[in-house]
Protein backbone atom coordinates (compact mmCIF):
# COMPACT_ATOMS: atom_id res chain seq x y z
CA UNK A 1 0.00 0.00 0.00
CA UNK A 2 1.40 3.39 -1.03
CA UNK A 3 -0.17 6.85 0.04
CA UNK A 4 1.67 9.15 -1.10
CA UNK A 5 1.55 7.45 -4.61
CA UNK A 6 -1.85 6.84 -4.11
CA UNK A 7 -2.70 10.89 -3.21
CA UNK A 8 -0.87 11.84 -6.79
CA UNK A 9 -2.90 9.59 -9.03
CA UNK A 10 -5.82 11.08 -6.70
CA UNK A 11 -4.93 14.60 -8.09
CA UNK A 12 -4.09 13.60 -11.27
CA UNK A 13 -7.82 12.17 -11.64
CA UNK A 14 -9.15 15.47 -9.91
CA UNK A 15 -7.48 17.18 -13.03
CA UNK A 16 -9.11 14.92 -15.60
CA UNK A 17 -12.09 15.66 -13.70
CA UNK A 18 -12.13 19.11 -14.14
CA UNK A 19 -11.37 19.03 -17.81
CA UNK A 20 -14.27 16.83 -18.16
CA UNK A 21 -12.01 13.87 -19.38
CA UNK A 22 -14.23 11.52 -16.99
CA UNK A 23 -13.07 8.38 -18.62
CA UNK A 24 -9.12 8.67 -17.84
CA UNK A 25 -10.43 10.52 -14.22
CA UNK A 26 -12.25 7.06 -13.43
CA UNK A 27 -9.23 5.40 -14.59
CA UNK A 28 -6.63 7.48 -12.16
CA UNK A 29 -8.98 6.91 -9.41
CA UNK A 30 -9.13 3.35 -9.68
CA UNK A 31 -5.52 2.96 -10.12
CA UNK A 32 -5.73 5.41 -6.64
CA UNK A 33 -7.54 2.95 -5.15
CA UNK A 34 -5.24 -0.17 -5.93
CA UNK A 35 -2.40 2.17 -3.86
CA UNK A 36 -4.96 2.90 -1.28
CA UNK A 37 -7.52 0.91 -0.60
CA UNK A 38 -8.74 2.40 2.32
CA UNK A 39 -9.13 5.87 1.42
CA UNK A 40 -13.73 6.44 1.25
CA UNK A 41 -12.51 9.77 -0.41
CA UNK A 42 -11.26 7.73 -3.70
CA UNK A 43 -14.85 5.99 -3.83
CA UNK A 44 -17.03 8.94 -3.96
CA UNK A 45 -14.72 10.61 -6.65
CA UNK A 46 -14.31 7.37 -8.72
CA UNK A 47 -18.21 7.04 -7.81
CA UNK A 48 -18.72 10.87 -9.09
CA UNK A 49 -16.92 10.01 -12.84
CA UNK A 50 -18.78 7.11 -13.23
CA UNK A 51 -21.76 9.06 -12.37
CA UNK A 52 -20.86 11.28 -15.15
CA UNK A 53 -20.09 7.74 -17.64
CA UNK A 54 -24.08 6.51 -16.66
CA UNK A 55 -22.60 3.58 -14.75
CA UNK A 56 -25.11 3.41 -12.42
CA UNK A 57 -24.38 0.13 -10.96
CA UNK A 58 -20.77 1.13 -10.54
CA UNK A 59 -21.77 4.46 -8.98
CA UNK A 60 -23.82 2.38 -6.39
CA UNK A 61 -21.15 -0.23 -5.58
CA UNK A 62 -18.37 2.53 -5.49
CA UNK A 63 -20.59 3.85 -2.56
CA UNK A 64 -21.33 1.33 -0.90
CA UNK A 65 -17.66 0.73 0.02
CA UNK A 66 -17.38 4.18 0.69
CA UNK A 67 -20.12 3.73 3.22
CA UNK A 68 -18.15 0.77 4.78
CA UNK A 69 -14.93 2.84 5.23
CA UNK A 70 -17.01 6.20 6.54
CA UNK A 71 -20.91 5.52 7.20
CA UNK A 72 -21.22 9.38 7.57
CA UNK A 73 -19.93 10.61 3.81
CA UNK A 74 -22.88 12.54 2.54
CA UNK A 75 -21.34 12.82 -1.11
CA UNK A 76 -22.02 8.64 -1.21
CA UNK A 77 -25.53 8.82 0.09
CA UNK A 78 -25.72 12.11 -2.32
CA UNK A 79 -24.23 10.18 -5.54
CA UNK A 80 -26.19 7.09 -4.61
CA UNK A 81 -29.32 8.57 -5.11
CA UNK A 82 -28.28 9.85 -8.51
CA UNK A 83 -27.82 6.42 -9.41
CA UNK A 84 -30.52 5.19 -8.47
CA UNK A 85 -33.41 7.70 -9.86
CA UNK A 86 -32.12 6.32 -13.21
CA UNK A 87 -32.35 2.71 -12.49
CA UNK A 88 -36.30 4.10 -11.32
CA UNK A 89 -35.50 2.60 -7.51
CA UNK A 90 -37.45 5.21 -6.80
CA UNK A 91 -37.59 4.69 -2.47
CA UNK A 92 -34.04 3.96 -2.78
CA UNK A 93 -33.23 7.15 -4.38
CA UNK A 94 -35.56 9.49 -2.05
CA UNK A 95 -34.21 7.86 1.24
CA UNK A 96 -30.25 8.13 0.33
CA UNK A 97 -31.64 12.05 -1.11
CA UNK A 98 -33.20 12.57 2.16
CA UNK A 99 -30.38 10.93 4.14
CA UNK A 100 -27.38 13.18 2.60
CA UNK A 101 -29.88 15.87 3.19
CA UNK A 102 -30.14 15.72 6.96
CA UNK A 103 -26.04 15.66 6.60
CA UNK A 104 -26.03 18.75 4.76
CA UNK A 105 -27.99 20.25 6.81
CA UNK A 106 -26.05 19.14 10.51
CA UNK A 107 -22.95 20.84 8.94
CA UNK A 108 -24.31 23.34 6.90
CA UNK A 109 -22.84 21.39 3.61
CA UNK A 110 -22.36 24.09 1.12
CA UNK A 111 -24.27 21.15 -1.09
CA UNK A 112 -27.72 22.16 0.47
CA UNK A 113 -29.19 23.41 -2.10
CA UNK A 114 -28.59 20.97 -4.87
CA UNK A 115 -29.45 18.00 -2.17
CA UNK A 116 -32.43 19.71 -1.70
CA UNK A 117 -33.43 19.51 -5.53
CA UNK A 118 -32.72 15.89 -5.64
CA UNK A 119 -34.72 15.34 -2.80
CA UNK A 120 -37.44 17.07 -4.95
CA UNK A 121 -36.35 15.71 -7.73
CA UNK A 122 -36.93 12.10 -6.58
CA UNK A 123 -40.32 12.72 -4.78
CA UNK A 124 -41.35 14.26 -8.28
CA UNK A 125 -40.15 11.40 -10.49
CA UNK A 126 -41.41 8.40 -8.04
CA UNK A 127 -44.73 10.20 -8.10
CA UNK A 128 -44.84 10.58 -11.92
CA UNK A 129 -43.88 6.95 -12.15
CA UNK A 130 -46.92 6.26 -9.60
CA UNK A 131 -48.58 8.47 -11.96
CA UNK A 132 -48.00 6.40 -15.15
CA UNK A 133 -49.05 3.41 -13.48
CA UNK A 134 -52.44 4.78 -12.52
CA UNK A 135 -53.38 5.70 -15.99
CA UNK A 136 -51.82 2.32 -17.53
CA UNK A 137 -53.95 0.73 -14.87
CA UNK A 138 -56.97 2.79 -15.89
CA UNK A 139 -56.32 1.88 -19.66
CA UNK A 140 -56.51 -1.66 -18.75
CA UNK A 141 -59.51 -1.50 -16.83
CA UNK A 142 -61.17 0.62 -19.93
CA UNK A 143 -60.71 -2.46 -22.27
CA UNK A 144 -61.64 -4.90 -19.89
CA UNK A 145 -64.87 -3.34 -19.10
CA UNK A 146 -65.58 -3.06 -23.31
CA UNK A 147 -64.33 -6.58 -23.65
CA UNK A 148 -67.13 -7.18 -21.04
CA UNK A 149 -70.25 -5.19 -22.82
CA UNK A 150 -69.68 -6.90 -25.75
CA UNK A 151 -69.17 -10.25 -24.24
CA UNK A 152 -73.02 -9.02 -22.59
CA UNK A 153 -74.35 -8.25 -25.68
CA UNK A 154 -73.27 -11.08 -27.73
CA UNK A 155 -74.96 -13.45 -24.86
CA UNK A 156 -78.51 -10.88 -25.24
CA UNK A 157 -78.02 -11.41 -29.06
CA UNK A 158 -77.52 -15.26 -28.93
CA UNK A 159 -79.89 -16.05 -25.86
CA UNK A 160 -83.27 -16.07 -27.90
CA UNK A 161 -82.52 -17.68 -31.51
CA UNK A 162 -86.28 -16.08 -31.96
CA UNK A 163 -85.67 -12.53 -32.07
CA UNK A 164 -86.84 -10.63 -34.66
CA UNK A 165 -84.61 -8.57 -36.63
CA UNK A 166 -85.82 -5.68 -35.36
CA UNK A 167 -85.33 -6.77 -31.49
CA UNK A 168 -81.45 -7.60 -32.60
CA UNK A 169 -81.12 -4.30 -33.61
CA UNK A 170 -82.65 -2.33 -30.91
CA UNK A 171 -80.48 -4.89 -29.03
CA UNK A 172 -77.29 -3.54 -31.03
CA UNK A 173 -78.53 -0.30 -30.92
CA UNK A 174 -78.59 -0.04 -26.65
CA UNK A 175 -75.29 -1.73 -26.60
CA UNK A 176 -73.43 0.74 -28.71
CA UNK A 177 -75.25 3.84 -26.76
CA UNK A 178 -73.79 2.29 -23.54
CA UNK A 179 -70.43 1.59 -24.64
CA UNK A 180 -70.55 5.37 -26.03
CA UNK A 181 -71.04 6.38 -22.49
CA UNK A 182 -68.58 4.04 -20.88
CA UNK A 183 -65.76 5.96 -23.39
CA UNK A 184 -67.44 9.14 -22.58
CA UNK A 185 -67.18 8.60 -18.80
CA UNK A 186 -63.25 7.30 -19.14
CA UNK A 187 -62.59 10.51 -21.28
CA UNK A 188 -63.99 13.37 -18.78
CA UNK A 189 -61.85 10.69 -16.03
CA UNK A 190 -58.98 11.89 -18.42
CA UNK A 191 -60.00 15.42 -19.02
CA UNK A 192 -59.90 15.96 -14.74
CA UNK A 193 -56.43 14.01 -14.24
CA UNK A 194 -54.97 16.28 -16.87
CA UNK A 195 -56.22 18.99 -14.70
CA UNK A 196 -53.91 18.21 -11.83
CA UNK A 197 -51.04 17.93 -14.10
CA UNK A 198 -48.35 20.86 -13.77
CA UNK A 199 -48.86 24.83 -14.42
CA UNK A 200 -45.32 25.83 -14.78
CA UNK A 201 -44.05 27.95 -11.56
CA UNK A 202 -43.14 31.41 -13.99
CA UNK A 203 -46.85 31.21 -14.40
CA UNK A 204 -47.72 31.25 -11.32
CA UNK A 205 -48.59 34.16 -8.99
CA UNK A 206 -46.65 34.01 -5.63
CA UNK A 207 -49.37 35.32 -3.55
CA UNK A 208 -52.56 33.90 -4.68
CA UNK A 209 -50.76 30.91 -6.37
CA UNK A 210 -53.03 31.03 -9.39
CA UNK A 211 -52.35 31.28 -13.21
CA UNK A 212 -51.18 34.77 -14.06
CA UNK A 213 -53.57 36.77 -16.18
CA UNK A 214 -52.44 40.15 -15.94
CA UNK A 215 -48.85 40.27 -14.53
CA UNK A 216 -47.03 43.31 -13.41
CA UNK A 217 -43.30 43.62 -12.75
CA UNK A 218 -42.10 45.55 -9.25
CA UNK A 219 -38.52 47.63 -9.21
CA UNK A 220 -36.86 44.07 -8.17
CA UNK A 221 -37.97 42.20 -11.66
CA UNK A 222 -40.27 39.93 -9.99
CA UNK A 223 -43.96 39.48 -11.62
CA UNK A 224 -47.39 38.99 -9.06
CA UNK A 225 -50.73 38.73 -10.70
CA UNK A 226 -52.47 42.66 -10.41
CA UNK A 227 -54.43 41.95 -8.51
CA UNK A 228 -52.85 40.32 -5.43
CA UNK A 229 -50.30 42.90 -5.12
CA UNK A 230 -52.64 45.09 -5.39
CA UNK A 231 -54.17 44.03 -2.52
CA UNK A 232 -50.93 43.68 -0.45
CA UNK A 233 -50.44 47.52 -1.31
CA UNK A 234 -53.58 48.60 -0.12
CA UNK A 235 -52.52 47.88 3.27
CA UNK A 236 -48.92 47.44 3.06
CA UNK A 237 -46.35 50.19 0.66
CA UNK A 238 -43.42 47.78 0.85
CA UNK A 239 -42.28 45.07 -1.61
CA UNK A 240 -43.36 41.73 -0.92
CA UNK A 241 -39.31 40.44 -1.57
CA UNK A 242 -37.33 42.92 -0.22
CA UNK A 243 -39.61 45.08 1.80
CA UNK A 244 -37.83 48.07 0.03
CA UNK A 245 -40.95 51.04 -0.24
CA UNK A 246 -43.13 49.88 -3.33
CA UNK A 247 -46.45 51.91 -4.57
CA UNK A 248 -49.06 50.68 -6.92
CA UNK A 249 -48.23 53.57 -9.47
CA UNK A 250 -44.81 52.36 -10.24
CA UNK A 251 -45.76 48.74 -11.23
CA UNK A 252 -45.33 48.07 -14.83
CA UNK A 253 -47.28 45.44 -16.95
CA UNK A 254 -45.42 41.93 -17.76
CA UNK A 255 -46.10 41.99 -21.18
CA UNK A 256 -43.95 39.48 -22.75
CA UNK A 257 -44.89 37.04 -19.73
CA UNK A 258 -48.61 37.91 -19.92
CA UNK A 259 -48.08 37.00 -24.10
CA UNK A 260 -46.43 33.52 -22.69
CA UNK A 261 -49.32 33.01 -20.35
CA UNK A 262 -51.43 33.29 -23.20
CA UNK A 263 -49.85 31.05 -25.32
CA UNK A 264 -49.32 28.55 -22.51
CA UNK A 265 -53.02 28.66 -22.05
CA UNK A 266 -53.83 28.15 -25.72
CA UNK A 267 -52.00 24.21 -25.62
CA UNK A 268 -53.02 23.80 -22.59
CA UNK A 269 -57.05 24.47 -21.92
CA UNK A 270 -57.25 22.26 -18.45
CA UNK A 271 -54.86 25.32 -16.94
CA UNK A 272 -58.05 27.94 -17.73
CA UNK A 273 -60.12 27.00 -14.40
CA UNK A 274 -56.37 26.38 -12.18
CA UNK B 1 -68.71 34.10 1.20
CA UNK B 2 -66.76 38.10 1.12
CA UNK B 3 -64.37 38.09 -1.94
CA UNK B 4 -61.32 38.50 0.23
CA UNK B 5 -62.38 35.16 2.25
CA UNK B 6 -62.76 33.30 -1.14
CA UNK B 7 -59.14 34.58 -2.04
CA UNK B 8 -57.98 33.24 0.97
CA UNK B 9 -59.76 30.09 0.48
CA UNK B 10 -58.44 29.62 -3.21
CA UNK B 11 -54.88 30.54 -1.65
CA UNK B 12 -55.13 27.90 0.71
CA UNK B 13 -56.55 24.99 -1.12
CA UNK B 14 -53.26 25.95 -3.92
CA UNK B 15 -50.88 25.27 -1.16
CA UNK B 16 -52.43 22.10 -0.14
CA UNK B 17 -52.30 20.83 -3.30
CA UNK B 18 -48.71 22.00 -3.73
CA UNK B 19 -47.51 20.46 -0.66
CA UNK B 20 -49.65 17.46 -0.26
CA UNK B 21 -46.85 15.41 -2.60
CA UNK B 22 -44.09 17.94 -1.43
CA UNK B 23 -42.70 19.04 1.65
CA UNK B 24 -39.13 19.67 2.78
CA UNK B 25 -37.74 17.15 5.49
CA UNK B 26 -38.95 17.22 8.73
CA UNK B 27 -42.36 19.04 7.97
CA UNK B 28 -45.16 17.14 7.92
CA UNK B 29 -49.02 17.91 6.82
CA UNK B 30 -51.20 16.66 9.86
CA UNK B 31 -54.44 17.57 8.73
CA UNK B 32 -56.23 19.72 6.20
CA UNK B 33 -59.93 18.98 6.53
CA UNK B 34 -60.88 22.90 5.65
CA UNK B 35 -59.52 25.68 4.48
CA UNK B 36 -59.56 27.67 7.95
CA UNK B 37 -57.07 25.37 10.03
CA UNK B 38 -54.56 23.19 9.67
CA UNK B 39 -52.24 21.11 11.91
CA UNK B 40 -48.55 20.21 10.64
CA UNK B 41 -45.56 18.53 12.95
CA UNK B 42 -42.08 19.76 12.78
CA UNK B 43 -38.64 18.31 13.54
CA UNK B 44 -35.38 19.94 13.95
CA UNK B 45 -32.80 18.14 11.71
CA UNK B 46 -30.05 18.86 13.21
CA UNK B 47 -28.04 17.57 16.09
CA UNK B 48 -29.47 20.57 18.98
CA UNK B 49 -29.68 18.61 22.25
CA UNK B 50 -32.65 20.85 23.02
CA UNK B 51 -34.34 19.81 19.98
CA UNK B 52 -33.32 16.12 19.34
CA UNK B 53 -35.84 13.51 18.38
CA UNK B 54 -38.77 15.67 19.00
CA UNK B 55 -41.58 16.21 17.22
CA UNK B 56 -43.69 19.11 17.58
CA UNK B 57 -47.24 20.25 16.87
CA UNK B 58 -48.14 23.61 14.85
CA UNK B 59 -51.83 25.02 14.33
CA UNK B 60 -52.19 27.49 11.53
CA UNK B 61 -55.52 29.42 11.67
CA UNK B 62 -56.23 30.95 8.13
CA UNK B 63 -57.90 34.32 8.18
CA UNK B 64 -60.29 35.42 5.16
CA UNK B 65 -57.38 38.30 4.39
CA UNK B 66 -54.82 35.35 3.82
CA UNK B 67 -52.06 35.60 2.71
CA UNK B 68 -52.19 39.12 2.74
CA UNK B 69 -52.41 39.21 6.48
CA UNK B 70 -50.65 36.57 8.25
CA UNK B 71 -51.96 33.46 9.37
CA UNK B 72 -52.28 32.77 13.56
CA UNK B 73 -49.60 29.90 14.06
CA UNK B 74 -48.77 28.40 17.67
CA UNK B 75 -47.41 25.48 18.93
CA UNK B 76 -50.05 23.16 20.50
CA UNK B 77 -49.30 20.70 23.67
CA UNK B 78 -50.19 16.97 23.44
CA UNK B 79 -48.60 14.23 25.20
CA UNK B 80 -46.57 13.57 22.71
CA UNK B 81 -45.66 17.03 21.54
CA UNK B 82 -44.47 19.55 24.07
CA UNK B 83 -44.19 23.06 23.55
CA UNK B 84 -40.45 23.71 21.96
CA UNK B 85 -38.10 25.31 24.81
CA UNK B 86 -37.08 28.63 23.02
CA UNK B 87 -36.20 32.35 24.20
CA UNK B 88 -39.11 33.12 22.11
CA UNK B 89 -41.87 30.70 22.44
CA UNK B 90 -43.59 30.81 25.40
CA UNK B 91 -44.64 27.70 27.15
CA UNK B 92 -48.46 28.07 25.93
CA UNK B 93 -47.52 27.91 22.38
CA UNK B 94 -47.74 31.38 21.80
CA UNK B 95 -44.64 32.45 19.65
CA UNK B 96 -42.81 35.57 18.97
CA UNK B 97 -42.31 35.32 15.52
CA UNK B 98 -41.70 38.94 13.18
CA UNK B 99 -42.11 37.13 10.20
CA UNK B 100 -46.15 36.61 12.12
CA UNK B 101 -46.51 40.14 12.58
CA UNK B 102 -48.55 42.94 10.70
CA UNK B 103 -45.12 44.27 10.02
CA UNK B 104 -42.79 41.34 9.30
CA UNK B 105 -45.16 39.21 6.79
CA UNK B 106 -45.20 39.11 3.52
CA UNK B 107 -48.05 37.49 0.75
CA UNK B 108 -45.21 35.52 -0.56
CA UNK B 109 -44.35 33.49 2.53
CA UNK B 110 -46.56 30.52 2.75
CA UNK B 111 -47.03 27.89 5.41
CA UNK B 112 -43.79 25.50 3.97
CA UNK B 113 -41.55 28.69 4.42
CA UNK B 114 -43.19 29.51 7.93
CA UNK B 115 -42.66 25.64 9.03
CA UNK B 116 -39.08 26.24 7.68
CA UNK B 117 -38.68 29.31 9.58
CA UNK B 118 -39.70 27.98 12.50
CA UNK B 119 -37.07 24.84 11.75
CA UNK B 120 -34.53 27.15 11.57
CA UNK B 121 -35.47 29.46 14.55
CA UNK B 122 -34.97 26.23 16.69
CA UNK B 123 -32.05 25.34 14.98
CA UNK B 124 -30.08 28.30 15.79
CA UNK B 125 -31.19 28.56 19.67
CA UNK B 126 -29.10 27.10 22.21
CA UNK B 127 -31.07 29.18 25.37
CA UNK B 128 -32.53 26.96 27.55
CA UNK B 129 -35.40 29.29 29.00
CA UNK B 130 -38.82 30.82 27.79
CA UNK B 131 -39.20 34.49 27.26
CA UNK B 132 -38.70 36.37 30.44
CA UNK B 133 -42.00 37.09 32.19
CA UNK B 134 -43.30 33.89 30.84
CA UNK B 135 -45.21 32.18 33.66
CA UNK B 136 -46.95 35.55 34.22
CA UNK B 137 -48.11 36.05 30.43
CA UNK B 138 -49.45 32.74 30.47
CA UNK B 139 -51.61 32.94 33.81
CA UNK B 140 -52.89 35.97 32.47
CA UNK B 141 -53.15 35.70 28.56
CA UNK B 142 -56.25 34.27 27.24
CA UNK B 143 -56.60 36.22 24.27
CA UNK B 144 -55.00 34.74 20.81
CA UNK B 145 -52.32 35.67 19.17
CA UNK B 146 -53.79 38.05 16.91
CA UNK B 147 -55.14 40.20 19.58
CA UNK B 148 -51.63 40.28 21.39
CA UNK B 149 -50.49 41.30 18.10
CA UNK B 150 -53.23 44.31 18.08
CA UNK B 151 -52.31 45.06 21.71
CA UNK B 152 -49.17 46.43 19.94
CA UNK B 153 -49.38 47.62 16.60
CA UNK B 154 -52.63 49.75 15.95
CA UNK B 155 -53.69 48.07 12.97
CA UNK B 156 -57.23 49.75 12.08
CA UNK B 157 -59.65 47.21 12.63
Amino acid sequence: MSTGRSILLKEDGNRRFQAGDYVSAEALYSKALIADPTNPALYTNRAMARLKMSLWESVIADCNECLKLDPDSMKAHYYLSQAHLPLHNYDEALEHALKAYGMCVKTADKSLSSVTAQVKRCKKERWDDLDKRRRRETSDLEREIYVMMERERDEALSSDPDLRDGERQEIQTEWARKMDTMRDVFEKSRAAHEQRRKVPDWAVDDISFEFMRDPVVTKTGKSYERASITEHLRRNNTDPLTREPLYLSELRPNIDLKQACDDFLQDNGWANDW
Amino acid sequence: MPPTAQFAAKRVAKELQKITNDLPPGIKLVEAENFEEWLLDIQVLDDNPLYKDQTYRLKFKFGSSYPIEPPEVTFVKLPDRPIPIHPHIYSNGIICLDLLGQQGWSPVQNVESVCMSLQSMLTGNTKNERPPGDEEFVRANRLRPKDIDFYYHDNNV
